[in-house]
């Protein structure tokens, strides 16, 4: 529980050091700030000096910058987040729902990743320098190879518009979910794979496992008995690690996939200059990443039982 | 496979991009120089690997952005494993409150999203793509710093470690000895795998719309330049991808071990 | 073999009775002045007066107007029996606050030279400080959509309540909308029930909606997906020419571009052809001058055409003084011809021509460095000097008239999006005339004269004409393009069979 206090202090900081930071980037930008705001809001057709202007007066882009930083952090102390500059709506409904999208499209990615990834390891582990082992060592440098815009058109020409499985994109239903889903997920794969497959490897060369062979126990059953729980434990704390570059990577496969998710949002904010909105998108997913880290924590303390007694 | 043939493997794959680095000098093409009425050709005549969409030499660009993007990429892999390395290794070693520091560090840059981090970084300096690397240096040493700090504390803890501190051997002797031959494969192994994805960010925020500038070969951009052309010319987006295939896979064999 | 079997297992959306629209656009914000387009083109959100596909203006909200004798007073009168989706009456006082609003914000109607917007006996009052005909125009840009008054909470919009065939039934900002019939809608009942809209901003995903039959009507097809959609059964696909244009402005207070004959070289150095064959993939939109012949009343087929000629562009740039120097980049006085273009990728397109563009002038020894930036940097360049040149698309429909898009960009201190260190009194003098006068003839005279003082004196350099390349589904009859954009026309379209 202990633990779990120090990461509420950390929330608190990130909280700090994020609002901060975003705020100093974003200004120190070269630019001129009210030109881009107007440019997202308008769109390239309609920005123009007067709109840009407008745009300065509304928002008092003149006042002193830590008067604006001061203002945030007073209406985040009453947990409100402000509104877009670009469309004036308030930044916590906006997140709400692209936050949400995320999130859905992450879980369903990790998911789809835990079917593939692990039990592949735990193949490609067992016999270490097989040929399953070789081929999915390739197959894994492949997926890191290919970008991930790449990946996703070659699976929704495939699945989508060849076979007609599921809908190319946009969002809505279920279905829409699993093409960015397993995009995303066969690059979380070849990674979770690779370390599933090093730490069986290190649990099948232990002395325990070979004992547990000596006794006669097959492959899988001494397996089972042995080695799951141990090599659990990095796969686990790995995994934590991963879902926040997922959080990241995701943008790209949103932007493919016209799915209205945080990493296309955010993304869109830094070139639109909206600072509220990359206040809140990064404050949300700093929060999330020590979220993240106290469940990693949580799992593998409840896998380990020496650290329970530590 | 034998660890002499992983290796040799992986010493050809890495010998076929440098040779594809070498070869643009001797094929002698401009990598810039355009003829829209030959734009996507496939491969042949006098083109060896085709053109591009513009009608550029597919292998003049290849060759110009191996040296670009394979230098960069390495540069980048580099700084963040041998800061990352030296820095876990140190937490590892110190213990007490530069571990903590060093770890709440870590925590830091990782909850300020990495995509956020490399956006800003290259808005300072649009276009350029040393900065553009450096930003995603600035995200990547972070995993080098946890897997060596990890592993090394795990070393550190072993009773063979414990006695021979005891014994008075000093930190250069415990760090030779015991941490170097456990923590370098997985370094090793890491590098691999953060060079290929160095080049892939690349690409990827030239997809959002960051960082590219034209006309310079580089193996990202060129991929997200050629991607509304994946159905005419599908072998022209691939090539770029196969280069840092062979990249990846060539540095993770030749840095290879025999177990885990 | 299996395939056939495997196929009906299909997790695809199945058709529906909902008619689905896709395009590149992004629902940023309610306000209209913001997104307004997608409300008004899904036909959910009405403005004052409509255009057909010349340009000339027809009646929506208002169901007809009237000039007064001192050409001053427009008076408009609305359709009697118009609700807004919430049951409430379109009234003159609720259409008389959403244009103040518009007018108080900026934006076109802010520009006008506008004297009083008024409700009187019904109808909607508008006075100008001076003739100025292009006002009906205006009145039918998306900014000046009217909405209910419940859909304000003070000065913002907190909800789109229209007054149109179909309403707002789901938002899911800023990528997909739902929308129904209307019932309060006084028109004949569309037969399309149900419409969406999703916003996919990559071209490659919307070609293949198009192709895998996922979508009714996908709107701004890349160039590279049109061949391809054509040889499909399931499509139709529909180009026409548009009021757009793709140009070079360069700024003329510089050195290098203040000589016409800089300027003229420049455009010589182009390869127009090669690039609307190889990157637009349309021959027809190399751009002979400023004004695309879809636009009939500004387009002057007697003009010289714009064309390719390295020889005389070099001959051009000697005569100014410039020579070659180390690796072939002009120099003169010891400076080498070297400048920098913004472009944007909003338009996908953009950075592949300038790209493009930089070889070409190469050939010629100029050096033009390429920087893609945000939209926005190319009028806040214009306003603080420091823009060299900029490749962009001007949309000359903004509102339908051209001519308020040219009073913008080609006044006596330019415009943002037009001429920047260049003036001419000639011109101004007939944008004047032809926003004072309305005898046909004389208008047509004065467009003419207007276009070719733009082609001779070249303060921007036209690039190429625009094709609008829409994909529309067999599934549905009856649908026409839009030429100005202003409408997708769901409601006048039915299924087939």
């Amino acid at each position: 529980m202990r633990v779990l206090g120090g990461r509420a202090v950390q929330a608190v900081l990130v909280a700090l050091l994020v609002g901060t930071a975003c705020f100093l980037m974003v200004r120190l930008l070269p630019g001129d700030m009210a030109y881009r705001i107007a440019a997202s809001r308008y769109g390239y057709d309609l920005v123009d000096s007067a709109a840009a202007e407008a745009v300065r007066q509304e928002l008092g882009l003149d006042r002193p910058w830590l008067v604006q930083l001061g203002a945030w952090f007073a209406d985040l102390s009453r947990f409100d987040l402000g509104t877009s500059l670009a469309s004036g709506e308030e930044v916590a409904d906006a997140l709400r729902i692209q936050l949400g999208h995320t999130l859905l499209l992450s879980v369903a990615a990790l998911f789809f990743s835990l079917l593939l990834g692990p039990p592949l390891g735990v193949l490609a582990g067992l016999r270490s320098g097989g040929w399953l082992d070789g081929v999915l060592l390739a197959l894994s440098a492949a997926l890191r190879a290919v970008p991930a815009f790449v990946l996703g058109i070659g699976l929704m020409l495939w699945l989508a518009v060849e076979w007609e499985w599921l809908p190319v994109a946009g969002v809505g239903g279920w279905r829409e979910v699993i093409l960015p889903a397993l995009t995303l997920a066969l690059g979380l794969a070849a990674a979770s794979c690779r370390v599933t497959r090093d730490a069986v490897a290190a649990v099948a060369a232990s002395p325990f496992f070979g004992f547990a062979r000596m006794k006669g126990l097959g492959d899988t059953a001494a397996f089972r008995r042995h080695g799951l729980r141990n090599a659990a434990i990095p796969v686990v704390a790995y995994l934590g690690l991963q879902l926040v570059v997922l959080i990241e990577g995701v943008v790209v496969v949103e932007s493919l996939f016209a799915w209205p998710g945080i990493g296309h949002a955010l993304v869109h904010a830094v070139l639109g200059r909206d600072i509220p909105m990359v206040q809140g998108t990064a404050l949300v997913m700093g929060l999330l990443f020590v979220v993240l880290n106290a469940l990693t924590d949580l799992a593998c303390w409840l896998l380990d039982p020496r650290r329970r007694t530590a | 496979m034998t660890l002499s043939r992983k290796r040799l493997l992986g010493g050809a794959m890495l010998a076929a991009v440098a040779g594809i680095a070498l070869l643009g000098p001797l094929h002698g093409v401009d990598p810039l120089r355009q003829n829209l009425s030959d734009a996507l050709l496939p491969p042949g005549g006098a083109y060896p690997l085709g053109t591009d969409h513009l009608g550029r030499d597919m292998l003049a660009r290849l060759a110009a952005g191996a040296r670009l993007s394979f230098g960069l990429a390495l540069l980048a892999a580099l700084l963040a494993a041998v800061a990352g390395t030296l820095l876990g290794l140190l937490a590892a070693l110190r213990g007490g409150w530069a571990e903590r520091m060093l770890l709440g560090l870590a925590d830091a840059v990782q909850a300020l999203p990495a995509l956020l981090l490399v956006v800003l970084v290259t808005a300072f300096a649009p276009g350029a793509f040393l900065p553009l690397y450096l930003g995603i240096t600035l995200a990547l040493w972070v995993e080098f710093f946890r897997i060596s700090r990890n592993a090394a504390a795990g070393v550190l803890a072993r009773p063979q470690v414990e006695a021979a501190r005891l014994l008075g051997f000093g930190t250069g002797h415990i760090l030779r000895r015991h941490l170097w031959p456990e923590v370098a494969p997985l370094v090793a192994t890491l590098f691999a795998f953060a060079a290929g994805t160095a080049v892939t960010t690349v690409a990827a925020l030239a997809f959002v719309g960051v960082g590219a500038r034209p006309p310079v070969p580089e193996w990202g951009s060129m991929m997200t330049e050629l991607l509304p052309y994946y159905a005419e010319a599908p072998l022209a987006l691939l090539l770029p991808a196969l280069l840092i295939f062979l990249t990846v896979l060539g540095l993770h064999l030749l840095a290879g071990r025999e177990r885990a | 073999m299996g395939l056939p079997l495997l196929a009906r297992l299909s997790l695809a959306q199945p058709a529906t009775d909902t008619f689905r629209v896709v395009t590149s656009q992004e629902i940023n914000g309610l306000d209209p002045a913001r997104s307004g387009y997608v409300f008004t083109r899904l036909q959910v959100v009405e403005t004052l007066l409509g255009a057909d596909d010349g340009g000339l203006p027809v009646p929506q909200l208002a169901r007809a107007w009237t000039l007064s004798e001192d050409r001053l007073t427009w008076r408009f009168t609305l359709r009697q029996a118009a609700r807004f989706h919430d049951g409430t009456p379109v009234t003159a006082e609720a259409v008389v606050a959403c244009l103040e609003r518009a007018r108080s914000q900026a934006g076109l109607l802010g520009n006008l030279p506008l004297a009083s917007i008024a409700a009187e006996s019904g109808a909607v009052l508008i006075r100008t400080s001076r003739p100025f005909t292009p006002l009906l125009a205006f009145l039918a840009h998306y900014s000046m959509g009217i909405l209910a008054p419940a859909a304000f909470e003070g000065q913002a919009v907190r909800t789109i309540i229209g007054s149109g065939p179909y309403k707002l039934s789901r938002l899911l900002a800023p990528q997909r909308l739902e929308a129904e019939r209307a019932e309060h809608w006084d028109g004949q009942a569309p037969t399309i029930a149900r419409l969406s809209y999703l916003a996919a901003g990559r071209g490659e995903t919307r070609a293949a909606m198009a192709e895998g039959g996922q979508a009714e009507l996908v709107a701004q097809l890349a160039p590279e997906t049109v061949e391809r959609l054509r040889r499909n059964p399931r499509v139709a696909v529909d180009i026409r020419a548009i009021p757009r244009t793709r140009l070079i402005k360069l700024n003329c207070n510089l050195p290098l571009f203040r000589d016409i004959r800089a300027r003229r070289a420049l455009s010589l150095a182009l390869d127009r052809q090669g690039m609307a064959a190889a990157l637009l993939r349309s021959p027809a939109s190399t751009a002979t001058q400023l004004f695309p012949p879809a636009m009939a009343e500004w387009h002057v087929p007697g003009l010289a055409p714009l064309r390719r000629d390295l020889a005389e562009a070099r001959r051009l740039l000697a005569e100014l003084g410039w020579q070659p120097g180390a690796e072939g980049i002009l120099r003169r006085d010891g400076q080498p011809f070297a400048f920098t273009l913004r472009t944007f990728s909003d338009r996908p397109e953009l950075p592949g021509l300038a790209t493009a563009m930089q070889a070409q002038l190469r050939d010629v020894g100029i050096d033009m460095k390429v920087a893609i930036v945000n939209s926005g940097e190319i009028p806040a360049g214009h306003r603080d000097g420091t823009l060299e040149a900029a490749l962009m698309a001007r949309n000359f429909s903004l509102v339908p008239d051209p001519l308020g898009t040219l009073l913008q960009d080609y006044g006596p201190e330019g415009g943002d999006w037009g001429a920047m260190g260049w003036s001419s009194a000639a011109l101004h003098e007939v944008l004047d005339k032809l926003g004072a006068t309305d005898d046909p003839a004389e208008r047509a005279a004065l467009r003419a004269r207007a276009s070719t003082i733009l082609h001779e004196e070249l303060p921007v350099i036209p690039v190429s004409w625009f094709d609008l390349a829409t994909a529309m589904s067999r599934r549905v009859a009856a649908l026409t393009v839009d030429p100005l954009e202003l409408s997708f026309r769901v409601a006048g379209a039915r299924w087939v069979g």
